[in-house]
């Protein structure tokens, strides 16, 4: 057999596949910025909140990390509304990306902030530094900026990852692309393309955070930073 | 003031999703234009797939488990279902082992034509769309698609969907036939597979959806708390084994196979058995 590919049919399309990237990378960076902002307050309250606050962070870090995101989805789009929580898919979405991104990220900063030397803290202990103080003017920084490859890669892995919310039918890019190639049936060229659209925007995503990384951490710094590798 | 720095730099960035964006598009563009071999497929083999089958003692045929009653989960996990069971009369009747490749909605024609499977038998409604990708045998078995709903919504015909929200799953009948007969204002909402569209339906994320009229008893019949009911009904079709452009003697054989198992009433007994509904007469193809 021999298949005729037909890209033509992918430029008339082209607009709606633009459109479902732009959800993509909204839903994106969104989750990131929600997600970033919980896993910040999580991380300090698993580091210096009273004991049950600290297991309840934990408990909610292991059960993210361990099930399955679709399952999270379907938990947040199909299930809630019995409890008479309705919301749009999109919103599921933006919600279900952000609680799962929040809890792998929680993750990620207690690493960095483990990595803190402890007599800085004792250090600030001595000044009358409360521990709010002590996190925000001690240990965020730099825990950031032991993280922050990690964080980068997993920013890349949320976006690569929003793909999944198609199935609670969000409309990003593997949502058009499927709803295309199953109306146009050109299958491989919807998906060859759309895999060329999602390496645009993960290569770009890094090269956006590594300017970041450069612009917080490096710039004016003598030495060169972890990311430099 | 490092830490302001960054936080002005992660304001930054949503606004560079747009430059990331604008470098996008051409990108995409010019990968549509390269030209790209064909991937290679088994059928690409000297002979034709029905000798292949023969020589080899296995067929390859589409199982999409998420249909009932076209295709199903048993209790144990198995595939089961109408065209599941058609599926294996045929490759008895050929005297080969059956391969089931698991596919989704979607993928049936897809998971054909990359040559994953060498026949879709997977409730695929004849249309004029489908039949310029792939070939069609003669229809085994008839489909009502109708928009099914919960009781307390007004829908009387396909004028009252404006305004509702009706969830469709992508590559089906339905998907290729409701949204033309929707009013303008019509919230079509697009799901990957059977069961998340009835999910929805169920949970109410969506006012009505559309389905065959199989699927919308199975889910009335198992969610008896959501008081559902048929709507109307959009269209009948038939639905036929498919195989790859080219593979004419594998479709002859299928001809041959449809015509005999439709006369000796085979057909008619795996139809009546899962749909527990009699099989109207047939058209020939």
């Amino acid at each position: 057999m021999k298949y005729v590919f037909q890209f033509g049919i992918v430029r008339d399309h082209l607009p709606e596949l633009i459109h479902g990237a732009w959800l993509t990378l909204q839903l994106s960076f969104s989750a990131f910025g929600l997600g970033f902002a919980l896993a910040v307050v999580l991380a300090f309250l698993r580091d210096a909140g009273p004991t049950p606050v600290r297991r309840a962070v934990g408990a909610y870090v292991e059960l993210v990390r361990n099930t399955p995101f679709l399952v999270q989805l379907f938990i947040i789009y199909f299930s809630l509304p019995e409890l008479g929580i309705r919301m749009e898919a999109t919103t599921a979405a933006l919600i279900g990306m952000s609680l799962n991104f929040a809890g792998y990220a929680t993750e990620i900063l207690r690493s960095g902030i483990d990595a803190v030397p402890n007599p800085q803290i004792e250090a600030g202990h001595s000044l009358g530094f409360s521990r709010l103080e002590i996190f925000r003017h001690i240990i965020v920084f730099q825990a950031l900026r032991t993280v922050y490859p990690a964080l980068a890669s997993q920013f890349v892995l949320l976006m690569l990852g929003s793909s999944i919310v198609s199935a609670i039918s969000a409309e990003e890019l593997t949502g058009i692309t499927n709803t295309l190639q199953s109306t146009t049936f050109r299958a491989f060229e919807f998906y060859f393309v759309a895999t060329g659209m999602y390496l645009a925007m993960a290569l770009g995503a890094r090269a956006l955070l590594h300017a970041v990384y450069w612009s917080a951490f490096e710039r004016g710094q003598p030495t060169r930073g972890a990311w430099a590798r | 003031m490092k830490r302001r720095q960054m936080l002005l730099g992660a304001a930054a960035s949503g606004a560079a999703g747009v430059a990331a964006m604008a470098a996008l598009s051409p990108i995409g563009s010019a990968s549509a234009q390269t030209p790209v071999a064909p991937p290679a497929s088994p059928a690409a083999t000297a002979g034709g797939t029905l000798d292949r089958i023969i020589k080899d003692k296995k067929i390859r045929i589409t199982a999409e488990v998420t249909s009932p009653p076209f295709g199903i989960l048993d209790k144990d996990n198995q595939p089961d279902g109408s065209e599941i069971a058609t599926a294996r009369q045929l490759a008895k009747d050929l005297g080969v082992d059956l391969e089931l490749v698991q596919v989704t909605s979607p993928q049936r024609i897809p998971a054909l034509l990359a040559g994953r499977a060498d026949v879709a038998i997977s409730s695929l409604s004849i249309t004029v769309d489908r039949a310029k990708t792939v070939m069609f045998a003669p229809p085994h078995g008839a489909l009502s698609i109708v928009v099914a709903g919960a009781k307390g919504k007004q829908i009387r015909n396909a004028a009252d969907m404006a305004g509702k929200k009706i969830g469709l799953t992508r590559a089906t009948l339905e998907e290729a036939t409701v949204p033309k007969m929707a009013p303008p204002g019509t919230n079509i909402v697009m799901f990957d597979d059977i069961a998340a569209t009835m999910q929805a339906m169920v949970s109410g994320q969506v006012d009505a959806a559309g389905m065959s009229a199989f699927a919308a008893k199975s889910v009335a019949d198992r969610n008896p708390k959501a008081n559902l009911e048929n709507k109307f009904t959009v269209t009948t079709a038939f639905y036929a084994a498919a195989v790859r452009p080219g593979d004419y003697d594998l479709l002859q054989f299928l001809r041959t196979w449809v015509f005999l198992n439709k006369n000796n009433g085979v057909l008619a007994g795996i139809y009546r058995k899962y749909t527990e509904v009699a099989l109207i007469d047939l058209p020939v193809l």
